[in-house]
């Protein structure tokens, strides 16, 4: 047991890595809460594309001397509206859309990294160093997750009512435009987080994977969001402790960890799913009294093929 | 009291509705009265959901307007409240969203306002109203396709609507969910809310509904009560010829 403590406490006892350690936890609570909004709207492909395309904004403000974080922000949002003008005013497919503006923008990002006096400077905002941050990156990492927990936790019932049903949404008066739009800035926020703990193109995972490994697990959105921060917590803490033992990079063993967590819910979901059936059952008379209830999980509602003369019988789902 | 009495609610004057270079909804006039029940009937693109949606401002008007009588309001309002319920399946009913939640999206509230109370107490009461009391804290994707109906009647009762717009509620429902449904839109009728309805259904709309307007290829083709619009002959002309352009 004291072995266990040991390998799990004492790499924290350096400096280098409280400081990447804090660093790393304020991506991996921030990015899970916002990839389960990006997953739910189907955002998934936009902020695979917008980690690339952050690499232009980067890449300008190295060459201009300007700030690096406001340099990728500036090109997320950028990207974001690009993609907007072209689906709502060109009607492009928003998958096209996003295609041409991400690698647009990523094409002038490596055009961008040639033209710097050392091409490899620029190789830790693609794949980042969580060892190497220093107090004012930490403290900037934190303020910017801070901000985007608070603005998810804010617009939860809005982002909910939107992504559920934004015809309906409209009807009430939400600006379902203006709504999608912050959240594609607090995508971006997020995004710009993970610049210098595990980099863009890692980031994008600390995102995505969480949010499926929620998704496969919980039942509702408070257990989803709970399960995703949890395994942002567990793939950051997990994976810093696994490369320092082992002596392998940091920022591709997070996002590994957060992987594996999504590999290992996927295998568990059935058996589990498999013991809820049973204990259902158990309890004995539930689908009696409740005649209209069924415990078979919803598909998207869809209409009979066939419909009886007037009054049509439940779909079958 | 005969709907001419009544003191119209929402009227469309000239409304026409296109998308792009097709017209979906030819200029149209119609007044409808508070506490009345409208089904609106046709075929398959016929127009029925491009009025709906214009009626809520959810289709912007090529030409012709949308007009509210907010001095109908029976809230003490000085807007008219329009409720709308979209076809069931333009919902992610697939997302683990609670039925409380669900609900009280249809609470008007300001974006940073937090549900309190009061927005929690309405949400029973709207599902209490519908019958689904018990679920509040259920997740969508355990309804089956009569309970999430009746979640989307809740979400919609929450707003308390001047006027009740749905397009295609029956479609889907097994016979006691549809009676369910005709039972709460009497009672919504009863207590002044007008509510108007897209169907297929012509047996509902010829029993539950005081009015019925056909529409074919965007055109209004009858426009009266639904037993005089929906006999034999009328449901024969409405699905069989196409209207005189």
């Amino acid at each position: 047991m004291n072995g266990w403590w040991s390998w799990a406490l004492e790499p924290f006892g350096y400096e280098f890595m409280q400081r990447a350690l804090l660093a790393t936890l304020a991506v991996c609570v921030a990015a899970p809460m916002c990839g389960i909004w990006s997953l739910s709207r189907r955002l998934v492909y936009l902020t695979d594309a917008m980690s690339h395309g952050i690499l232009a904004g980067v890449a300008g403000a190295s060459i201009v001397g300007g700030s690096l974080l406001v340099g990728g922000l500036l090109a997320a949002v950028t990207m974001a509206l690009f993609v907007s003008l072209l689906v709502v005013r060109a009607r492009v497919p928003e998958d096209g859309a996003i295609g041409v503006v991400g690698q647009g923008l990523f094409a002038l990002g490596v055009l961008g990294v040639s033209l710097q006096s050392d091409p490899k400077a620029l190789s830790h905002i693609l794949f980042g160093n969580p060892l190497t941050v220093d107090r004012t990156d930490v403290a900037i990492d934190v303020a910017l997750a801070v901000a985007v927990v608070l603005v998810i936790i804010a617009l939860r019932p809005v982002l909910l009512a939107t992504t559920f049903d934004p015809v309906h949404a409209r009807t009430v008066g939400m600006r379902v435009g203006l709504i999608d739009a912050t959240l594609l800035v607090t995508l971006s926020l997020t995004m710009v987080t993970g610049l210098v703990t595990v980099g863009v193109l890692m980031a994008v995972t600390l995102v995505i994977a969480p949010a499926v490994t929620a998704r496969l697990l919980g039942r509702s959105l408070d257990s989803m969001m709970a399960i995703a921060v949890a395994s942002g917590v567990i793939s950051g803490v997990g994976g810093l402790l696994i490369s320092y033992h082992a002596g392998l990079p940091t920022e591709p063993m997070v996002a590994l960890v957060a992987v594996v967590q999504v590999g290992l819910a996927a295998v568990w979901i059935r058996p589990a799913g498999a013991v809820r059936r049973t204990l259902l059952r158990t309890r004995g008379g539930h689908q009696a009294s409740c005649p209209d209830m069924a415990v078979t999980p919803v598909v998207t509602a869809s209409r009979p093929a066939v419909r009886s003369s007037g009054r049509s019988r439940d779909s079958e789902r | 009291m005969p709907a001419a009495a009544r003191a119209r609610v929402i009227s469309a004057r000239a409304l026409t509705v296109t998308y792009g270079q097709r017209s979906a909804l030819y200029p149209t006039d119609l007044d409808i009265s508070a506490g009345e029940s409208v089904a609106i009937v046709g075929r398959n693109g016929s127009g029925k959901s491009s009025l709906l949606r214009a009626l809520c401002g959810l289709e912007p008007a090529a030409r012709g307007e949308v007009v509210l009588h907010a001095e109908s309001c029976h809230h003490r309002r000085t807007d008219v409240e329009i409720a709308y319920i979209p076809q069931r399946s333009g919902a992610r009913w697939e997302l683990p969203f609670s039925v409380g939640d669900v609900v009280a999206a249809g609470r008007r509230r300001a974006w940073w306002r937090r549900p309190g109370r009061a927005d929690r107490l309405a949400v029973d009461d709207a599902l209490n109203a519908v019958g689904l009391g018990e679920l509040a804290s259920r997740s969508v994707t355990e309804l089956s396709g009569g309970q999430a109906q009746r979640v989307l009647l809740a979400r919609a009762l929450i707003q308390q609507p001047d006027v009740m717009i749905m397009d295609e509620p029956f479609a889907g429902l097994d016979l006691a969910t549809v009676d369910a449904v005709i039972e709460l839109l009497a009672r919504l009728v009863e207590a002044g809310t007008s509510v108007c309805c897209a169907l297929h259904e012509l047996d509902i709309a010829r029993s539950a509904f005081t009015r019925a307007i056909a529409l074919a290829d965007g055109r209004v083709v009858a426009d009266g009560t639904a037993a005089a619009i929906l006999d034999t002959d009328g449901v024969e002309r409405i699905f069989t010829q196409r209207a005189r352009t």
